[in-house]
């Protein structure tokens, strides 16, 4: 392609990658199981895949990435039509051909073609060419048909197999379902290819629309070649070359080709509806409507009627008489009455409208509702919740208003109600617009564990639980390290290699499992394995000798020996291999969940196995919040974290000779912050029992803050302090209060850290 | 239509050039350029933020947007003074970044031509003088120029930032 992009190219493009790249994350899975039980089902699919990559590339010209899927496809249809068995190997080169793709893709999003992806491409390919051979070789001694693996490929050939090889290979068996999902495809791509049509019919001028016609046929004529519809393959061919003609600017014969086109595509549907009755493919005249297209692109048929010798006139009368309906042409030619013609008409629509109807349950049948999704940008989605935000604000300004205080205001008061509930939904609902499932993230790691368990030599059953959960998009691009870096270590160290497993007395396949759920307020992500657990003894002895513990840490619980894994400057790659593993990337896993303030639970039975939960709160952007004073000032402490409050009484406190003061609840002692020390504020009284303390946890710590009076609880918007003041410690962010007063929220993390950070300079001082 | 862009912003400077919002700071004149200003408020309630410096006054809602504010006389080291109504707030925007600045009280937009800005005395041993751009003269009068963006990053707020880059 001469390469002189302009904006509605450029978009093209850019849709292709994001589409390839959302075909890609399926395919990867997909392959992945296929290697496992090789289902017909998951076959298909990934051959459709692959077949509709390379129909985009093709369409778009990026020629080294259609040739590499053109192969991978060579090669899958051979399996799929048992022509060749599928080993391991296959499985590893196809997933390769998916890793080209997404550099390929990467190539094109910058440079917006894939021409430097030449040599590797020409290597994919040759791997995977090989491959086919290879198989062939083994599988039959004699004659191979060198045509079914060639790579010459050109559009028209489309069709998955080259007929050559079709004589002795089994007919591909198209089983129900297969055709059902074809029907409800067809449907799909009609549709959208008509109302496509439509609007470029209003619009003639609108090329990227054509681009979207001429790729919902393309896409379609594939799916018929494929199915072997030879019929409605043809005359959707047939239209594609039309589309492509308009794409590529050349005039049509007549003012308004969208009409012949939707009647066309009519024909189309009407032949996908024959299908879904179990009737065949045939199109009755389907040379007729072949040439109605044809007339559509007269001035070139013209050229060749007038090589042919046929009068100028004449052509020019056939191009008038293409401007009428097929009706009225037949009649005219004398080759039907006009009531055969009428019938004709009133019957195909009887028949569209009965097969419509028929159509339509069976599809709702085999699939699902199918979720309708539209691409937004992020970032209009999070000015749209920034603004949300600012309508709660606005509310809670609005209504509890100080000039309204004492006021009886009956109606207003309704109205104020009314109001609150819709802003309460409009923010519930903006909440769960960013909220995705996290099968996407999910199913990425099936690749990973594939990888790693190939390069290990170990065996792994991956089994993902509640795909369906939802959490913040954020998040979960937060999270995808950490899983990365705790799947990789329970893979890596955690499971026992095959042999050590049956010795243990363990099935030879180690399980990992992998599962989100919602709990607590939290979402919940939890990996699991059956290896060998942690390794107490080899924890404690690094801990010690890294001086991260005091005494021989007999007195700690296996939870807080667990977390001693996360500790910094456990997690440098040479110790971890002494520890049993865990251990690597450990800061990375703590770092990120830190970030959305997340935590991290630890267990592990010696021998069983461990267990990792991931616990993240469920938005990042709202939290309930206890609002609390200290003299002036008020501050929202956020009530997830808080245990309890009371009054204390004197004979509860106790103070340590270092100053440090303690206070008893029930059986524990808790150290107290002074939350207007952290502020540098003059409280009510510093006299303990004139306070309030709330107990706080943080991942296990356990602290009272002391303060004057708690005020009430509210949802809060939470809003960053500026850049320009950066991170302030004991403060996670501001809210906005009714009245419109800033307020601080506290960060109970880094309070924890500050009693801990004051333990240590005073042991220091010592 | 890259050309064109630049067009209009050259525009915009060249309506904005050597204009300067001049306010009152403990008996001297001093002067901002007008391309960084968004708005002026008056004084409000400022909410304290813990371990700031001291001319860190807090942070202020802005209409839904949370702003950090600098006092001016407490960032020359000036003597602190009770904020009365003339008090206002300007706030000014650097590369995205918005800030309050506190000062007794706003004068006027002024035109200072190139040619009547004198370079920043050499001596200045004062905190003051490495925020000074320029001197401006009307008339009679000498307008301190300030460096908005030294006024807001150098020293201890550079520190910070270098801080949180460590962190």
């Amino acid at each position: 392609m001469s390469m002189q992009i302009d904006e509605d190219q450029l978009e093209i493009i850019q849709e292709f990658v994001t589409e390839s790249r959302d075909m890609i994350e399926q395919l990867e899975p997909a392959i992945i199981e296929l290697g496992q039980n090789s289902d017909s089902e998951v076959m298909n699919a990934i051959f459709r895949l692959f077949h509709s990559m390379k129909g985009s590339a093709g369409f778009l010209e990026f020629d080294h990435l259609t040739r590499v899927a053109h192969a991978a496809e060579n090669l899958l249809d051979l399996i799929r039509n048992n022509e060749i068995e599928l080993v391991p190997n296959h499985v590893t080169l196809l997933c390769d051909a998916c890793d080209f793709a997404k550099e390929a893709l990467e190539m094109v999003e910058s440079d917006f073609t894939d021409e430097s992806m030449g040599t590797a491409a020409d290597g994919m390919a040759e791997n995977l060419h090989q491959a086919i051979e290879l198989a062939k070789g083994v599988e039959t001694d004699s004659a191979v048909e060198p045509g079914a693996n060639s790579p010459a490929t050109s559009e028209a050939g489309i069709k998955p197999e080259p007929e050559g090889a079709a004589d002795e290979l089994p007919e591909l068996e198209i089983t129900d379902e297969m055709r059902q999902s074809f029907v409800q495809e067809g449907n799909e791509l009609l549709q959208s290819a008509e109302l496509g049509l439509l609007a470029w019919g209003e619009n003639p001028e609108d090329n990227e629309a054509i681009g979207d016609i001429f790729r919902q046929i393309h896409s379609f004529k594939g799916n018929c070649g494929f199915f072997g519809f030879a019929q409605i393959e043809k005359l959707s061919h047939q239209m594609e070359n039309i589309l492509d003609r308009v794409k590529s600017g050349s005039q049509l014969a007549v003012d308004n080709p969208a009409d012949q086109l939707l009647a066309t595509l009519d024909i189309l549907q009407q032949g996908v509806n024959n299908i879904a009755d179990g009737k065949g493919d045939s199109i009755t005249n389907l040379d007729q409507h072949l040439a109605d297209l044809n007339a559509l692109v007269a001035p070139l048929l013209g050229d060749f009627l007038v090589e042919e010798g046929v009068q100028e006139s004449a052509i020019a009368e056939a191009v008038e008489t293409q401007k009428k309906p097929v009706g009225e042409i037949l009649v005219q030619q004398g080759a039907a009455s006009l009531d055969q013609v009428d019938n004709a008409l009133k019957k195909q629509q009887e028949k569209l409208q009965k097969a419509k109807t028929e159509a339509k349950p069976v599809s709702r049948t085999k699939t699902p509702a199918k979720r309708q999704d539209i691409r937004v940008e992020l970032g209009k989605l999070d000015s749209l919740i920034n603004l949300i935000g600012e309508l709660v604000i606005a509310e809670n300004m609005l209504i509890n208003n100080p000039d309204l205080k004492g006021l009886e205001l009956e109606n207003f008061n309704k109205a104020g109600q009314h109001l609150s509930k819709l802003v309460r939904e409009l923010q519930e609902m903006a909440m769960t617009i960013r909220m995705i499932p996290v099968s996407g993230l999910f199913r990425r790691m099936i690749r990973l564990v594939h990888d790693i368990s190939v390069k290990a030599g170990k065996k792994v059953d991956l089994e993902l639980i509640g795909e369906e959960t939802e959490m913040d998009k954020t998040v979960i691009e937060t999270i995808t390290d950490p899983l990365v870096h705790l799947l990789r270590n329970s893979l890596d160290h955690g499971l026992e290699p095959p042999d050590e497993r049956l010795a243990a007395g363990k099935s030879e396949k180690g399980t990992v499992k992998l599962s989100a759920s919602h709990e607590e307020g939290e979402v919940w992500v939890t990996i699991e394995d059956n290896g060998r657990g942690l390794n107490k003894e080899k924890i404690l002895e690094k801990a010690i000798s890294k001086g991260l513990i005091e005494g021989d840490g007999s007195d700690m619980t296996d939870k807080q020996i667990n977390n001693l894994i996360f500790a910094p400057g456990f997690s440098t790659a040479a110790q971890i291999t002494d520890i049993s593993g865990r251990g690597v990337g450990m800061d990375v896993v703590k770092k990120n969940l830190e970030k959305i303030k997340g935590k991290i639970d630890v267990s592990s039975t010696p021998g069983q196995g461990s267990k990792i939960t991931l616990r993240i709160p469920l938005t990042l952007a709202i939290i309930d919040g206890m609002i609390v004073r200290v003299g002036t000032t008020t501050c929202i402490v956020p009530t997830l974290s808080i245990l309890e409050a009371f009054r204390p009484e004197m004979t509860q406190i106790t103070i340590t000779p270092e100053g440090e003061e303690l206070a008893r609840v029930r059986e524990n002692f808790f150290p107290i912050i002074r939350l207007h020390d952290i502020l540098g504020k003059e409280p009510d009284s510093k006299e303990l029992s004139d306070g309030i303390l709330i107990v706080l946890e943080y991942q296990e710590n356990r602290f009272c803050l002391f303060l004057d009076e708690i005020l009430g609880q509210q949802q809060t918007v939470i809003k960053g302090l500026s850049d320009f003041i950066g991170n302030v410690p004991g403060v996670s962010g501001c809210t906005i209060l009714g009245d419109g007063g800033v307020s601080l929220i506290l960060d109970v993390g880094t309070l924890v850290e500050s009693v801990d950070n004051k333990n240590d300079k005073a042991k220091f001082k010592e | 239509m890259a050309d064109h862009t630049t067009m209009t912003t050259m525009d915009n400077e060249d309506t904005q050039k050597d204009k300067y919002l001049t306010f009152h700071l403990a008996g001297e004149d001093y002067g901002i350029e007008i391309q960084f200003v968004i708005e002026i408020i008056g004084i409000q309630a400022i909410t304290e933020v813990p371990d700031m410096p001291t001319f860190i006054r807090g942070v202020i809602n802005l209409r839904g947007k949370v702003i950090p504010v600098m006092d001016v006389r407490a960032r020359f080291g000036l003597e602190d003074r009770a904020y009365d109504d003339r008090t206002c707030i300007i706030v000014v925007n650097i590369d995205g970044t918005e800030v309050g600045l506190v000062v007794d009280e706003v004068s006027e937009v002024a035109d200072i031509p190139e040619v009547n800005v004198e370079p920043p005395p050499k001596t200045g041993r004062s905190a003051e003088g490495s925020y000074i751009q320029g001197m401006g003269k009307i008339n009679t009068d000498v307008k301190i120029l300030l460096d908005v963006h030294k006024l807001l990053f150098s020293g201890e707020m550079q520190e910070i930032a270098e801080n949180m880059e460590e962190d």
